[in-house]
C-alpha cells in the first residue's frame, strides 16, 4: 500500500542528495519519518526500512534468543570456522520447518549486524532453503529477503558506475532470487518493485529481470486452458473426482462414487481397509455400451497414469475393441423422412451429383486410426482385481447389458512407485494414497538468467 | 478454377471492352439461353427465382377474386369483426388463460368452425383467400386464432385434402359447426421439430381391422378439448421389396375410442386462452377405416398439411399490425411532449412508416399465395407459404414491439393490450415449423430444384471444358458490359407499371445476381451445401426479399391501373420497400461471395464454437486483473 509513495519518495530524495551532496542525506532522513502522519507501528517500521543508515538503526537487543546468540556466535568466529549460513537454518529450525521460523532467522539476520556483512551469501542460502520451509510460494518471504540487502549503496551514483556492472555479485544474487520466484511462478509485487528500486537503482539488472517478468508473467498467466490448482484436494475421492473430471471433459460425463474409503474391523478384529471407487461416464458412452455386442468381450484395462503437477493418480478404463468393419451396421434412414423431397420440416439430404469445391474444402487429409470405444473410466484405492469388479458390478446398475458381456481384466502389476528421493515432503494425506502418489523433486534449475 | 475466379477475371477483362463490343451480338445468345430452359409446366416461381428466372405469369396480374366472392366476404366479415370487437374480452381471456364458453359459442354460430370446409358439410366452403381475409379479423386475439387454426388450418384438414369420402361424410359436419373440435397430435417428447423420430406407434390387431396405437404426443393445440384427433404414428409396412419397414401412418382418432388421455394445459407466455397439453394414448383401438390417405403415406399428409396451414399468418399478422396502427396513431397524435404532438417527432414518424411498410408487404404477400394456391390444379405453394409465414411473423414482433415503444412506459403496463399483443405473437415465430427451419426448408428446396437442372453444366465446368468455360465468361462479360438486365417486367409488354420501373429494375438486377449466386454457391458447396447454414440462411433471407418485393410490384401495379383508392400510397410504399429491400439483398449477396470481407461467418461460428464447448460466457470479467 504504502509500496509506491515509497517509490515516489525515495526518487525525490535521490534527486535532494544529488543537489545538496551526501552528507544531507542523514539530516533528511530522520525527518522525513516525522514529517510522516503518525502512523501504526508497522507504518513506522516501514519507513524506516529504506534507509538503513547507522543512526537509525537500532543496536539494543532486547531479547537475545539461542539463535541470535548462534548468529553471534557465528559471525565473531567467522574468520576462524567455516560455518556456512546453511547450518544456520539447518540449526534454527531442527524440530519445526515453518514460515515464521524462516522469518525468524532472517530477522535475527539482519539484525545482528547493520554492515549486513555476507548478505549475499545469506541470501543464495535462503533461497535454497525456502523449498524445506515450504516458502517457495510465498510473496512476502522474497521481499523479506529482498529486504535483507543493504538499500541505496548499491546504487550507481555516476555514469561509469552505471556503465559497469555496479557490484556485480549482489546484482547477480537478486536477479537469481527473481529467477527463484519465476520458476516457482510466483508474480512480483508492488514492493518488490520499491526494494529493487531502493537497492539496486532503477536501471540495474534485477530491476531488468522484474520488468521482463511483470511483461511476461501475465500474459502466460492463463496460457493453460486446464489449469491444475497448486493444492490438490486431500480427500481421494475428492482428488479421483478432480482427475476424472479432468481427463473426460465431456460436460455430460457423470461421476459416480461406488464405494467410499472406510476400514472394517472383523471378528478376528482385522483391519480391513475398503478402497474408494469413484468412476465417470458419460450418456454417450453409455449408449455406446448398451449397444456393444455381448458376444464380443470388454477390457478392463490399467493403470495408466496421470499427472496433476507433482502428482500422479492412476486410473483404468472400461474398454472394447475397435468393431470389425463386417460387424458395423449402417443406420439407416428412410429417405422419405430427410431426403429432398420432405418439407415437413427441411430437407436434411440433398440429392445433387456435386461435391464440395476443392477451395472451399478445408478439411485436412487425415489418416484416422481407429479406436475401439472406452466406455468408462474410473480411480480406485486399489487396483485389484476384486475393487475393479466391484466397480463393473456398479456399473450394471445403469448398463445392465454388462452383464451378459464377458469381462477381461488386463491389470498391469499395480502403480509402481518411483521411490521418491525426499520422504520428508510427503505431507500426512499424500502417505496414505502412497500407492498412487508419487512425489518428485522438483526441477529447480540453477541458471542465472537476466 | 471456379465461378469467383472467372467473375474476377471477366472483371479484369473489362478494359478489353471495346474489342469485346463488336461481338456483343454474337455473346447475346448466351442471355437469352436462360430463357429457353424451363420446365413444361411452370407452376413454380419462387423456385425459378434459384434459376434466375423470372416466372412472370405466375405472379403477374396480382390474384382477384370474383364480385360474388367479394361480396360474400364483406357480407361475412361485418358480424365477425363487430363480434370480435363487441363480444370477445381478450384482456380476460389471457387473464384466466381459458376462453369462455359463450365467446366459443358464438364463434360456431358465426361458422367459423368451417371456415374451408365444402358447403356440402356444412361448413363455409371458403377459399383460401377468405380465409386468409378473415384470419385478418380472428388474429384481433391471439388465443381463439391459434384455436381456430389448430382446428382447421391442421387438426382436420387431414381429413379434408387426403380423407376418402366416408370419412369427409361422418366427420366432417360436426367439426363444422363446431361440436367437435379437431387438434392435430405430430410432435413428440423427443421430437420437437424432427419428425422422422416419431416414437408413437400403431400395431395392427389380430383381425386386421383395428390399430393399437400406444404413445405420447407433446405440444397439442386444443389438446385438453379436441375430440378427433389427426394422429401420426409408425406402422409397420412391408415394401416392395417384402422387407418390413417402419412408415409413417395419419389416422383420425376419436376420443370416444378410449385411451386417450390428456395432461395438465401448459402455462404459456402468450395465447394463453388456447389450450395446450399432452396427450397420451394407450391401447387406443383405432378402425382401420380410419387411416387418413393409405398406410404408410402419412408423411405425405402431414407435409401437405403444414405446407397449406401456413399462408394465412400473413393476413393474420397484418390484421393484427393493422389494429395496433390505429390505436398508437391515435395515442401519437394527441399526446403532447415538449409542447408538440409525439406524432411530430421523426423518430415517431419512423416507426408508423415502419408498421405499414410491413403491413403492407405481409398483406400482399398473403394474398398473392393465397391466390395462387386457389388456382385450379394443385400448385405447390409450400415455398411462397414458408416465405410468408416468416417475414410476417418476423415483421409482426418488430412491429408490435414498435407500437408498444409509442406508447413507452404504458405500453409496458397491462392497462393497455400491447404487451398482451407482444407476447401472444412471439408464438409466431416458433409454431408451424420454427423459422429457423422454415429458412433451411426454404433454401434448400430451392437449391434442390436448381442442382438438378444444373449439375451437367456445373460438372462441366469442374471438368475444364473450355466451351462452357467461355459461355460462362462470355455472359459475365455481357453482364458486366450491359449492365442491365431485363426479365421484360417494363418497357413495351411489361407487366409492371411504368410507374414502377425503377423499383422493378431493382428487383430485376437482384434476381439476376440472385440466380447466378445460386450457381457459385452450387459450385462451391455441392450437396454439402446442407451443412451451410449460415450460407442457407441468407440465401433465404434474399429470396424472401425478393418474393416481397413481386408481391409488392404485383399489387400496386394493379391498384394503379384499376385505380384503387389511395393507389399513390401503395407506390410510395412500393418504391420505399424495394429500395430498401435491394439494398439489403445486395448485402446479402456480397456475403454470400467467396472471400467477401464482409461474410463474418466464420467468426461467427468460432464464437458460438468456443461458448458452447464451455457452455458459458468465456470472458473475463472487464475487472479483473492478472498482477
Amino acid at each position: 500500500m504504502n509500496a509506491p509513495r515509497h517509490l515516489l519518495r525515495i526518487q525525490c530524495i535521490g534527486y535532494v542528495a544529488r543537489f545538496l551532496g551526501k552528507p544531507v542525506q542523514r539530516v533528511i532522513l530522520p525527518a522525513g519519518a516525522h514529517l510522516q502522519t503518525p502512523g501504526s507501528q508497522h507504518n513506522y517500521g516501514q519507513l524506516l526500512r529504506p534507509f538503513h543508515c547507522s543512526a537509525v538503526c537500532s543496536t539494543s537487543r532486547p531479547s537475545q534468543t539461542q539463535l541470535e546468540k548462534t548468529v553471534e556466535d557465528e559471525t565473531l568466529n567467522k574468520d576462524k570456522s567455516l560455518v556456512t549460513h546453511d547450518d544456520l537454518f539447518e540449526r534454527a529450525a531442527r524440530d519445526s520447518k515453518t514460515k515464521a521460523d524462516f522469518n525468524r532467522v532472517v530477522d535475527v539476520f539482519s539484525k545482528k549486524d547493520i554492515r549486513r556483512r555476507g548478505h549475499v551469501e545469506f541470501i543464495y542460502a535462503a533461497l535454497k532453503k525456502m523449498p524445506e520451509f515450504g516458502v517457495e510460494r510465498d510473496i512476502t518471504v522474497y521481499n523479506k529477503l529482498l529486504d535483507v540487502f543493504p538499500k541505496e549503496v548499491l546504487v550507481p551514483r555516476n555514469f561509469i558506475q552505471r556503465m559497469f556492472n555496479h557490484y556485480p555479485r549482489q546484482q547477480e544474487c537478486g536477479v537469481q532470487l527473481l529467477e527463484q520466484m519465476e520458476i516457482y511462478g510466483l508474480m512480483p509485487n508492488v514492493e518488490t518493485k520499491v526494494l529493487l528500486a531502493q537497492i539496486f537503482g532503477e536501471k540495474s539488472h534485477p530491476m531488468r529481470k522484474y520488468q521482463r517478468i511483470m511483461y511476461w508473467f501475465p500474459k502466460f498467466k492463463h496460457a493453460n486452458p486446464f489449469p491444475v490448482p497448486h493444492v490438490l484436494p486431500s480427500d481421494p475421492v475428492e482428488l479421483a473426482r478432480f482427475s476424472l473430471t479432468r481427463i473426460a471433459d465431456d460436460l455430460d460425463a457423470k461421476i459416480s462414487i461406488y464405494q467410499y474409503p472406510s476400514t472394517d474391523i472383523t471378528e478376528p478384529g482385522e483391519e480391513v481397509m475398503r478402497p474408494h471407487i469413484v468412476g465417470i461416464q458419460s450418456p454417450d458412452q453409455r449408449s455406446l455400451l448398451a449397444k456393444h455386442n455381448s458376444c464380443r468381450p470388454v477390457f478392463v484395462e490399467g493403470p495408466f497414469p496421470l499427472w496433476l503437477r507433482k502428482t500422479c493418480v492412476h486410473y483404468y478404463l472400461l474398454r472394447a475393441d475397435p468393431i470389425p468393419p463386417e460387424e458395423k451396421v449402417e443406420e439407416e434412414f428412410d429417405l422419405e423422412m430427410i431426403g429432398p423431397e420432405q418439407s415437413l420440416f427441411y430437407p436434411q439430404r440433398v440429392e445433387l451429383d456435386l461435391e464440395r469445391d476443392m477451395g472451399d474444402d478445408f478439411s485436412f487429409s487425415v489418416d484416422d486410426v481407429e479406436e475401439g470405444p472406452v466406455y468408462a473410466m474410473c480411480m480406485a484405492g486399489q487396483g485389484d482385481q476384486a475393487t475393479l469388479s466391484q466397480w463393473i458390478s456398479g456399473l450394471q446398475e445403469t448398463c445392465p447389458i454388462l452383464g451378459q458381456i464377458p469381462t477381461v481384466f488386463r491389470l498391469d502389476s499395480g502403480p509402481r512407485e518411483l521411490q521418491t528421493s525426499s520422504g520428508a515432503q510427503q505431507t500426512p494425506e499424500q502417505e496414505v494414497e502412497t500407492e498412487q502418489i508419487i512425489e518428485e523433486e522438483p526441477l529447480l534449475s540453477q541458471r542465472v538468467k537476466l | 478454377m471456379n465461378l469467383n475466379k472467372l467473375i474476377v477475371l471477366s472483371r479484369s477483362v473489362k478494359l478489353g471492352r471495346n474489342v469485346f463490343a463488336a461481338r456483343g451480338a454474337c455473346l447475346h445468345h448466351f442471355q437469352s439461353r436462360r430463357f429457353i430452359r424451363s420446365s413444361a409446366r411452370s407452376l413454380a416461381y419462387a423456385k425459378d427465382l434459384f434459376l434466375g428466372k423470372v416466372n412472370k405469369a405466375e405472379v403477374f396480374p396480382y390474384p382477384e377474386i370474383s364480385h360474388e366472392e367479394l361480396e360474400e366476404i364483406n357480407q361475412l366479415v361485418q358480424p365477425v369483426e363487430k363480434f370480435f370487437n363487441e363480444d370477445v374480452d381478450s384482456m380476460k381471456i389471457d387473464h384466466e388463460a381459458v376462453i369462455p364458453p359463450e365467446t366459443l359459442n358464438g364463434l360456431k354460430e358465426l361458422g367459423l368452425f368451417g371456415i374451408q370446409i365444402p358447403e356440402e358439410y356444412g361448413g363455409l366452403g371458403l377459399s383460401n383467400t377468405m380465409y386468409a381475409r378473415l384470419g385478418e379479423i380472428t388474429s384481433l386475439d391471439g388465443a381463439i386464432a391459434v384455436t381456430l387454426a389448430a382446428h382447421q388450418a391442421i387438426g382436420l384438414k387431414g381429413i379434408l385434402i387426403a380423407g376418402n369420402d366416408d370419412q369427409k361424410a361422418k366427420y366432417l359436419p360436426k367439426l363444422a359447426t363446431g361440436e367437435h373440435i379437431a387438434a392435430f397430435c405430430l410432435t413428440e417428447p423427443g421430437s420437437g421439430s424432427d419428425a422422422a423420430s416419431i416414437q408413437t406407434r400403431a400395431t395392427l390387431t389380430e383381425d386386421a381391422k383395428h390399430f393399437l396405437l400406444n404413445g405420447t404426443k407433446f405440444w397439442i393445440s386444443n389438446g385438453g378439448w379436441a375430440d378427433i384427433m389427426t394422429v401420426f404414428a409408425r406402422t409397420e409396412v412391408v415394401d416392395k421389396d417384402g422387407q418390413r419397414k417402419d412408415k409413417i401412418t395419419a389416422f383420425i382418432v376419436e376420443r370416444a375410442f378410449g385411451g386417450v388421455t390428456s395432461g395438465k394445459p401448459e402455462d404459456k407466455l402468450g395465447i394463453r386462452g388456447s389450450n395446450t397439453c399432452e396427450i397420451t394414448f394407450e391401447d387406443t383401438k383405432v378402425p382401420i377405416e380410419n387411416v387418413i390417405g393409405e398406410v404408410g403415406g402419412g408423411f405425405k399428409v402431414a407435409m401437405n398439411i403444414l405446407n397449406n396451414g401456413r399462408f394465412s399468418m400473413g393476413s393474420a399478422g397484418a390484421g393484427l399490425i393493422k389494429r395496433l396502427i390505429e390505436l398508437t396513431s391515435e395515442y401519437a397524435c394527441t399526446r403532447k411532449q415538449f409542447s408538440r404532438s409525439l406524432s411530430e417527432f421523426g423518430m415517431i414518424q419512423d416507426k408508423f412508416a415502419t408498421m405499414t411498410l410491413n403491413v403492407f408487404v405481409m398483406e400482399s404477400m398473403a394474398y398473392l399465395t393465397a391466390g395462387m394456391m386457389d388456382r385450379p390444379g394443385v400448385p405447390d405453394c409450400s415455398l411462397e407459404a414458408a416465405m410468408v409465414k416468416v417475414f410476417s411473423s418476423e415483421g409482426s414482433w418488430i412491429c408490435v414491439s414498435e407500437a408498444l415503444q409509442v406508447l413507452g412506459g404504458l405500453g409496458f403496463t397491462k392497462n393497455y393490450p400491447y404487451e398482451r399483443y407482444l407476447r401472444d405473437c412471439r408464438i409466431l415465430q416458433i409454431f408451424e415449423g420454427t423459422n429457423e427451419i422454415l429458412r433451411m426448408y426454404i433454401a434448400l428446396t430451392g437449391m434442390q430444384y436448381a442442382g438438378k437442372i444444373l449439375t451437367g453444366k456445373i460438372k462441366e465446368m469442374k471438368k475444364g471444358n473450355v466451351g462452357v468455360v467461355f459461355e460462362i465468361l462470355g455472359k459475365k462479360l455481357k453482364d458486366s458490359v450491359v449492365r442491365t438486365v431485363d426479365f421484360g417486367l417494363t418497357g413495351k409488354d411489361g407487366v409492371v407499371h411504368p410507374s414502377l420501373t425503377e423499383s422493378a429494375r431493382m428487383f430485376e438486377q437482384n434476381a439476376a445476381h440472385f440466380g447466378s449466386t445460386v450457381e457459385s454457391l452450387l459450385y462451391r458447396y455441392g450437396k454439402t451445401i446442407v451443412e451451410e447454414q449460415l450460407v442457407l440462411k441468407k440465401v433465404a433471407d434474399v429470396l424472401i426479399n425478393l418474393y416481397a418485393m413481386t408481391a409488392v410490384l404485383s399489387r400496386t401495379s394493379r391498384s394503379i391501373s384499376i385505380g384503387l383508392r389511395n393507389h399513390d400510397h401503395e407506390v410510395l410504399l412500393t418504391n420505399t420497400f424495394c429500395k430498401d429491400a435491394h439494398f439489403k439483398n445486395n448485402f446479402l449477396l456480397t456475403q454470400l461471395q467467396k472471400n467477401s470481407p464482409e461474410n463474418n461467418d466464420a467468426n461467427i461460428k468460432k464464437i458460438a464454437q468456443e461458448v458452447l464447448a464451455k457452455r458459458a460466457y468465456v470472458c473475463s470479467h472487464p475487472l479483473d486483473r492478472t498482477f
